[in-house]
C-alpha cells in the first residue's frame, strides 16, 4: 500500500476485487493525491458511489464515511445529506450508467440546482460489470456484447449535458493524464457548487476485449490516448477526438444549493420574528 | 344525545389514546388530512420533505413548503420520486428526520430508495395517499390497492416492514407522529397508506401547542460506535447510523457485514435477515395499532381500515340496530399483521375499496375457517352504511353477501 | 328510508352547485361554526372526477359525538345551487331543501318530498352588491335561520374564514338570516 492509501483508505478494503489493469484504482489515487494536496483529512470528505464497476470497486475503500446508493441515486442521496452535513466535501465517484443514463436526471438537476459536490464520472464507455454492454458514451460503431454488429445509437457527451444544465465546474480527463487529472480535481474540490470531471479509462475484460480486440492495459491506454490526440501512432487521424482539459470554469459564481436553502430559511424565520415583535408592541401598547 | 351502550364503546388500542388526554392545550381546527399529516410531521420533529407533486398529495408538499422554513426545515421539490425518497434518505442519514409523500404512481417509484432506507436501516416516513388504479387510474377517487404493494415495497425479500392507515383528520395527526416514532425506534422507512378521502376530507382537528417537544415524541439519536448494523440482532432503540460525525460509517444496497461493508457470504446474509425481519416479528406487541366494537357477542364482523372503516363501523351499528349480532374491527397496523385479531371463529365480512381484494386475503389466512370470510370489495367511492348493513345482515342470516350493484364479493 | 338510529345525532348538510359559487367555503364556515361551538364535523369535498362532472359538493356531517361515517346519504338540509346538483341529489334529501330560484327553475313537489324552500340569492347578491360573489353568504345566513344555528358564532366563524370584504359579507349574511322566507 502506498503513503496515500495508507493515509485515506481502509487497508481491510484494499486492494479491490477490481479486474487485473483496471484503471479505477489508479484513478482513485490521483483522487487521494488531489486530496491531499487541498489538505483535507478523511474527516473533511464524504465519499459518495453507486452501481456498477466504478461502484463496487470503490465502496467502502475511503477511510471516511462512505455510501453506496441504489444504481443512478448518489447525487440524490448526497442532495439530502448536503442539507444536513453542508460543510462537509462531497466526491461523488461514479461510472458512466450511474451518471450519464440510468441516474442522468439526478445529475442535470443537482448541475440546474448548483449542489456542492464534486462528481468524477469514472467512464469506461460501457457496462462492463453486467458483462460489457454499451452505454450512452459508447463511441457510434464500436463492438459490444449488446452492440454484435456495432452501436447505432449515437454517444452524448456528459460534460456538454452538465455545462447546459447549469454546472459551475465542468472539465474532462482521461486515464493517460495524470497531472491534469490531479490539477483539475483540486479546482473541482474548490468550487463551492457543482463540479463535474469526466475520467475515460480503458476496461480490459469487456470494452478493450470486445471493440478494441485487445486485453493489453497499455494497448487499451494507447486507444484512448490516441483519440485525446485525433491522431493515431503511425500519424493517421483516429475517427473521432474527445476534447480534454477544463472546459467550463464558473466556480464560486453563483450559490450553493444548501446555501440557498438556508438563507430562504433564515429569511422565513426572521419576517416571522418580526411579526411577533410587531404583535407584541401592539398589544402592550 | 342517545345513550349508547358500553358494550358499543369503541376500543381504541394505539398510543394516542393517551397522548389525546396527555396533550390538553392546542387549537382546534377545521383542516384537510393533508394538513395534519404535515403538522404531525412537524411536531414529531421532521425537518426535510423532499417529494414530487401528485394528486392527492400534493397538497402535503404545499403546507411543507410554508411550514418547514418557518420551523427551521428544508423543502425539496425533486425531479421525480426516485430522487424524492433518496433525497429523504440522505438528510436522514445525516441526521435530520424526513419524510416524503406520494400516491400510487409516485409509490411505485419509491421502492428503489425504500429498499435502500430499509436495509440501511435509515428512519424516514413515507405517506401514500392512495387512489382508484392501476395506475393513475382515477386520481381523485379514493382506492386502497397497495395494502400489499407497501408491504413489498421492495425487491428481494428477507424484510418485514411496519405500515399503518389513518381513518380520520385528527388520527392522521396522531398517527403521523407515531409513525416517526417507529421509524426512529425500529430503525426503518415507515409507510403511512392513507387514501384519498381521508387526506382531502376536512375535520375538526385538536393540534397540540409545541413550543418545547412533544414529551412523547422520540427524539433522533445517533450512533457514534461500532456496530453500525447489530447482524443477527432483534433489538429496538438502537441509534440509527450518521454519516457526518467522523464514525467512517458505510452504507450500501449490498448484504453487509457489521461494519457495513458488502459481503457475498450465506452467513452473513442469514444474519442480516435476522435483523431485518426479526427487529419487527419480535417486537408485534409494541406494533398493535386497531380498534375494535362490539366483539363481545358478534356473529359477524366487519372488516376495514383508512377512509370506508368510517362509514363501515356506522354499517355496523346500523345492522346491531336491525338485530343482526355485529362487530367491528379496524386496522390501523397493516403491517406486521395482526393475525391475533382474527382467532375468534366468527363470519368476516372484508371492507375494502378494490375489487381484486387484498386484505381479505391475508384475513383469510388468518382466521380459523376461510369459508367464513366474505369479500365486499368497492372502488372509487367508499362503501355506503346501507350496503355494510344489508350485507352484514346477509351474510348473518344467509351466508353470504347479497348482490349488490358495483360490489364485487369473488376473490 | 328513515335515518337510522345509530347515527341520530348527526345533522347532515349537502351544498352542491357549479364551481366558483362557493360552496367549499360556505361548508367550511359551517364546520367551522359548528366546531367553535364545541361539535365535531366531518366535510367531504368534491373531488375532481366529480367537479369535471359539472357539479361541486361539500358533504358536513356535524355531531356531539366523534362522527363514524362522513358521507351524508340522508340529509337534513340540502343547499342546491345548480339545476344539475339538484336533479343528481334531490334523493339524498328527507329533510330541507334550500335552492335558488335563479339556478333551479325546476322543482319537484312529489308526495312527500322534502320540504322546499327558495332563496333567491343570487338575484339578491347582484341587486344588492352589484356582483353575485356573495349569494353563498346570503344563501349561508339563510341556512342559519332554517336550522336554527348562532347568528353571532356565524358571523365570527365567516370573519376568521373569509380574508377580504368583510362589510359585504356580513350584510350578506344578514340578508339571508332576515329574508321573509326564512323567518
Amino acid at each position: 500500500m502506498n503513503k496515500l492509501a495508507a493515509k485515506y483508505l481502509r487497508p481491510s478494503q484494499i486492494p479491490t476485487k477490481a479486474c487485473h489493469g483496471c484503471g479505477i484504482g489508479m484513478i482513485e489515487n490521483w483522487l487521494l493525491q488531489a486530496i491531499d494536496e487541498l489538505g483535507f483529512d478523511q474527516d473533511d470528505v464524504v465519499f459518495g458511489t453507486g452501481i456498477g464497476c466504478v461502484g463496487r470497486q470503490t465502496f467502502a475503500t475511503w477511510g471516511g464515511d462512505n455510501f453506496g446508493a441504489t444504481h443512478g441515486r448518489a447525487l440524490a442521496v448526497a442532495t439530502g445529506l448536503k442539507l444536513a452535513q453542508p460543510d462537509k466535501k462531497y466526491l461523488i465517484v461514479v461510472g458512466d450508467g450511474d451518471a450519464a443514463s440510468i441516474g442522468t436526471s439526478h445529475l442535470i438537476h443537482a448541475a440546474r440546482r448548483n449542489l456542492g459536490v464534486t462528481v468524477i464520472c469514472e467512464d469506461n464507455m460501457g457496462y462492463e460489470s453486467t458483462g460489457g454492454q454499451f452505454s450512452p458514451t459508447t463511441p457510434s460503431g464500436y463492438v459490444t456484447n449488446s452492440s454484435p454488429y456495432g452501436m447505432v445509437e449515437p454517444p452524448f457527451d456528459p460534460c456538454d449535458v452538465v455545462k447546459a444544465a447549469g454546472a459551475t465546474f465542468v472539465a474532462e480527463t482521461t486515464a493517460t493524464q495524470w497531472h491534469q487529472t490531479v490539477k483539475i480535481v483540486k479546482k473541482a474540490l474548490q468550487n463551492d457548487g457543482f463540479s463535474f470531471v469526466h475520467v475515460r479509462f480503458p476496461c480490459n475484460e469487456n470494452f478493450g476485449a470486445y471493440a478494441l480486440g485487445t486485453r493489453d492495459t497499455l494497448k487499451n491506454l494507447e486507444w484512448i490516448y490516441e483519440h485525446t490526440q485525433g491522431r493515431k501512432a503511425d500519424g493517421s487521424p483516429a475517427d473521432f477526438t474527445w476534447e480534454t482539459g477544463i472546459k467550463h470554469d464558473a466556480s464560486n459564481s453563483r450559490p450553493e444549493f444548501s446555501k440557498l436553502l438556508r438563507d430562504l430559511n433564515e429569511r422565513v424565520r426572521a419576517d416571522l420574528a418580526a411579526k411577533a415583535a410587531a404583535t407584541t408592541a401592539k398589544s402592550s401598547s | 344525545m342517545a345513550t349508547v351502550d358500553p358494550a358499543l364503546l369503541p376500543n381504541l388500542v394505539a398510543p394516542w389514546s393517551e397522548w389525546e388526554r396527555r396533550a390538553t392545550r392546542g387549537r382546534r381546527l377545521l383542516e384537510a388530512g393533508t394538513y395534519a399529516l404535515t403538522e404531525g410531521a412537524i411536531a414529531a420533529g421532521c425537518r426535510v420533505f423532499a417529494g414530487y407533486p401528485i394528486t392527492p398529495a400534493t397538497d402535503i408538499a404545499e403546507y411543507m413548503s410554508k411550514r418547514l422554513p418557518q420551523v427551521g426545515g428544508y423543502y425539496m421539490q425533486a425531479e421525480d420520486e426516485l430522487a424524492g425518497m433518496h433525497m429523504c434518505a440522505g438528510a436522514s442519514l445525516g441526521g435530520l428526520k424526513a419524510m416524503t409523500a406520494t400516491s400510487g404512481p409516485g409509490y411505485t417509484l419509491m421502492h428503489d430508495a425504500y429498499g435502500w432506507a430499509l436495509t440501511n436501516e435509515i428512519p424516514l416516513v413515507v405517506v401514500d395517499a392512495m387512489r382508484v388504479g392501476p395506475i393513475s387510474g382515477i386520481t381523485g377517487a379514493p382506492g386502497q390497492g397497495e395494502f400489499y404493494v407497501a408491504r413489498y415495497c421492495t425487491h428481494g425479500g428477507n424484510f418485514e416492514t411496519i405500515v399503518l392507515s389513518p381513518s380520520s383528520v385528527q388520527e392522521a395527526f396522531w398517527l403521523t407522529i407515531d409513525a416517526f416514532n417507529l421509524s426512529e425506534r425500529f430503525r426503518t422507512p415507515v409507510t403511512i397508506l392513507t387514501d384519498q378521502v381521508v387526506s382531502d376530507m376536512w375535520e375538526d382537528l385538536f393540534v397540540p401547542d409545541s413550543t418545547e417537544p412533544l414529551d412523547f415524541v422520540v427524539p433522533r439519536a445517533l450512533n457514534l460506535s461500532m456496530p453500525f448494523y447489530p447482524v443477527g440482532s432483534a433489538a429496538l432503540d438502537v441509534p440509527p447510523n450518521v454519516i457526518g460525525h467522523g464514525t467512517g460509517v458505510c452504507v450500501s444496497a449490498y448484504t453487509h457485514t457489521e461494519e457495513g461493508y458488502d459481503i457475498e457470504e450465506m452467513e452473513a446474509q442469514w444474519a442480516q435477515t435476522y435483523r431485518l425481519v426479526n427487529k419487527i416479528r419480535h417486537h408485534r406487541a409494541e406494533l398493535s395499532r386497531y380498534e375494535t366494537l362490539g366483539l363481545g357477542d358478534a356473529e359477524v364482523i366487519a372488516v376495514a381500515y383508512g377512509a370506508n372503516a368510517r362509514t363501515v363501523k356506522t354499517g355496523v351499528l346500523e345492522a346491531r340496530r336491525r338485530g343482526v349480532r355485529a362487530g367491528f374491527i379496524r386496522l390501523i397496523t397493516l403491517w406486521p399483521f395482526l393475525d391475533s385479531l382474527f382467532e375468534r371463529d366468527a363470519r368476516y365480512v372484508v371492507c375494502e375499496l378494490n375489487y381484486d381484494g387484498q386484505l381479505v386475503r391475508e384475513v383469510m389466512r388468518a382466521a380459523p375457517d376461510k369459508r367464513n370470510v366474505h369479500f365486499m370489495g368497492k372502488s372509487a367511492e367508499l362503501h355506503t352504511v346501507a350496503e355494510v348493513a344489508t350485507a352484514l345482515e346477509g351474510v348473518a342470516r344467509s351466508g353470504r353477501v347479497p348482490e349488490l350493484p358495483f360490489i364485487w364479493t369473488e376473490v | 328510508m328513515a335515518a337510522p338510529a345509530s347515527t341520530k345525532t348527526r345533522t347532515e348538510i349537502l351544498i352542491s352547485g357549479f364551481g366558483g359559487q362557493g360552496v367549499v367555503r360556505m361548508g367550511q364556515i359551517l364546520g367551522l361554526c359548528a366546531i367553535n361551538q364545541g361539535h365535531r364535523v366531518t366535510m367531504l369535498k368534491s373531488h375532481g372526477t366529480e367537479t369535471r362532472g359539472g357539479y361541486v359538493r361539500a358533504q358536513l356531517v356535524i355531531s356531539p359525538d366523534e362522527v363514524d361515517s362522513p358521507v351524508v346519504e340522508h340529509a337534513d338540509v340540502f343547499v342546491a345551487f345548480s339545476a344539475p346538483a339538484y336533479k343528481k341529489f334531490y334523493d339524498l334529501c328527507d329533510g330541507t331543501i334550500m335552492y335558488d330560484p335563479e339556478m333551479v327553475s325546476d322543482v319537484r313537489h312529489d308526495a312527500g318530498a322534502a320540504r322546499h324552500v327558495a332563496v333567491p340569492a343570487t338575484q339578491l347578491s347582484k341587486e344588492r352588491f352589484s356582483n353575485q360573489l356573495f349569494a353563498n353568504m346570503i344563501m349561508l345566513g339563510a341556512l342559519t335561520r332554517v336550522a336554527a344555528l348562532d347568528r353571532d358564532a356565524m358571523q365570527r366563524a365567516m370573519l376568521a374564514v373569509i380574508p377580504r370584504f368583510h362589510e359585504q359579507n356580513l350584510a350578506a349574511l344578514e340578508l339571508g338570516y332576515t329574508l321573509p322566507a326564512v323567518v
